[in-house]
């Protein structure tokens, strides 16, 4: 069917379709931990451990979330970023929708296949440095639609994962306790390792 | 004379001096090799919603957008001067009242002559 | 409240090419050939005292022996509903008129049904999968549709 331009919606389906079957090929097996180095013992000098402590203060008191959730473990992290649990203690409050200006990924859902290119794009589009959190069932592996034919075994078969946080949905309190690990995590950041 | 003048012009190398080290300061720790870089083709492309762009991107708009949005702004314009009509109403008498008159009679001359060219219509 | 139009009246109704179409009456649903749906329900559309002018929802089920395929008609104005059904027998290549041209809500509805059972309704503007992508083998919402994927 002809929408307009001289562009047919099939041949953008037929396109569409290539797009998803290379990224199911591609994520056959789980993309490996992003921060294995964290464990390693770096060497630290005097001016690097100062301007680390300098830049992952700046990084980690002013995490913004992009807004990219797919399914309903939204709905705890809208509890969790509203007055009661409030992460706008945190420096989070701040929910960008253009992901320019986003260096964290809160994957709050089931991610179908059809669905996960357009994650996809939008991680690659975020701002370096970017952390992404994996939350609730559906976001670690699939959850209980882990053998279905349209979702997405687990966000890390697409996204480098940093955190994740089980649970179905995880309450607000989980969310906030993965946010504290992303935290400690983002202060052993060292530019040594040309993070 | 003069002096009283120095603080605006200290005022405004702040301002100045402020504005470009927050554009320089990241550029900056770039070149030194201290924030991480690590650019791509799909990072450089258009952000729509995380779906490619189809067709071309420079297209002509409809120019009927910009009709509507004359009008919203001269619409838009009234309130800010009659919000502080109103608040100042009592004390600017039978005057006040008479000049906000003319300019509201001002704005629906505009407003029915937009109405008569048929700028309310989708075509 | 939605009143239930029973189905004798309906049969009643029908001219008499049309009420020779209607294979059974159910408790359920009046299940009718599948070559003559689209004259049905046109028909109930605009007969006055029927005017089942709202198609609120098609549905498709895989029953095993036989896809079956749900209408489900509202009258906005007389405030009843009924259910027409259609049996297809052929599970090979079943295929079913398409009510778009009727009800232009019915398009989306009947892409889901093709995409997820893999029905073909002739006479559809675009006939095409609707939540799974181009490419994706098999139809999943079919009894004997595996897990190996």
């Amino acid at each position: 069917m002809e929408i307009g331009s001289g562009i047919n919606s099939m041949d953008l389906d037929l396109h569409e379709g290539h797009v998803i079957e290379d990224l199911k090929n591609s994520a056959a097996s789980a993309l490996p931990e992003p921060s294995r180095w964290l464990d390693e013992e770096i060497e630290r000098n005097i001016i690097t451990t100062t301007v680390d402590k300098l830049l992952n203060w700046g990084r980690k008191t002013s995490l913004w979330t992009e807004t990219s959730f797919t399914a309903c473990c939204t709905f705890e992290f809208i509890s969790t970023s509203s007055s009661r649990f409030d992460i706008a203690r945190f420096g989070m409050e701040v929910l960008r929708s253009s992901p320019r200006h986003a260096d964290l990924m809160i994957t709050a859902g089931t991610l179908t296949w059809k669905m996960a290119p357009q994650i996809k794009r939008v991680y690659e589009q975020m701002a370096e440095p970017k952390w992404v959190i994996a939350m609730g069932a559906c976001g670690i592996s699939g959850g209980i639609f882990a053998d279905s034919y349209a979702v997405v075994p687990g966000y890390n078969r697409i996204l480098p994962v940093d955190v994740y946080i089980p649970g179905c949905p995880p309450r607000p309190e989980a969310l906030l306790a993965g946010i504290e690990l992303l935290r400690k995590k983002i202060e052993k950041r060292s530019i040594a390792k040309g993070n | 004379m003069l002096s009283e003048f120095s603080l605006i012009a200290l005022f405004i190398l702040i301002v100045l001096g402020f504005a470009t080290s927050l554009v320089l300061i990241p550029v900056a720790l770039r070149k030194l090799g201290i924030v991480p870089s690590q650019p791509s083709a799909v990072k450089s492309e258009p952000y729509e919603c995380g779906l490619e762009t189809t067709g071309p991107t420079w297209i002509q708009f409809k120019i009927r957008y910009y009709f509507y949005a004359l009008l919203l702004i001269s619409l838009d314009i009234t309130v800010v001067f009659l919000y502080p009509w109103a608040v100042e109403l009592t004390s600017l008498g039978p005057a006040g009242l008479i000049t906000i008159f003319i300019f509201l009679g001002i704005l629906a001359v505009g407003y029915l002559y937009a109405w008569r060219k048929g700028a309310l219509e989708w075509k | 409240m939605t009143v239930q139009l029973e189905y004798n009246r309906i049969v009643e109704a029908l001219p008499q090419n049309l009420a020779s179409s209607v294979i059974a009456i159910e408790d359920h649903g009046l299940i009718i050939q599948p070559e003559r749906l689209t004259d049905i329900a046109a028909f109930l559309k605009v007969e006055p005292g029927m005017e089942l002018d709202y198609l609120c929802s098609i549905t498709g089920v895989d029953c095993i022996n036989y896809f079956e395929i749900d209408y489900l008609l509202y009258s906005i104005k007389l405030n009843h509903r009924c259910t027409l059904k259609v049996r297809l027998a052929d599970k090979s290549e079943p295929a079913v008129p398409s009510l778009a041209g009727l009800w232009l809500g019915a398009e989306l509805q009947e892409r889901e049904i093709f995409d997820l059972l893999g029905i073909n309704f002739s006479g559809h503007p675009d006939m095409k999968r609707i939540f799974l992508w181009e490419g994706f083998p098999g139809h999943p919402l079919r009894k004997d549709y595996g897990h190996g994927c």
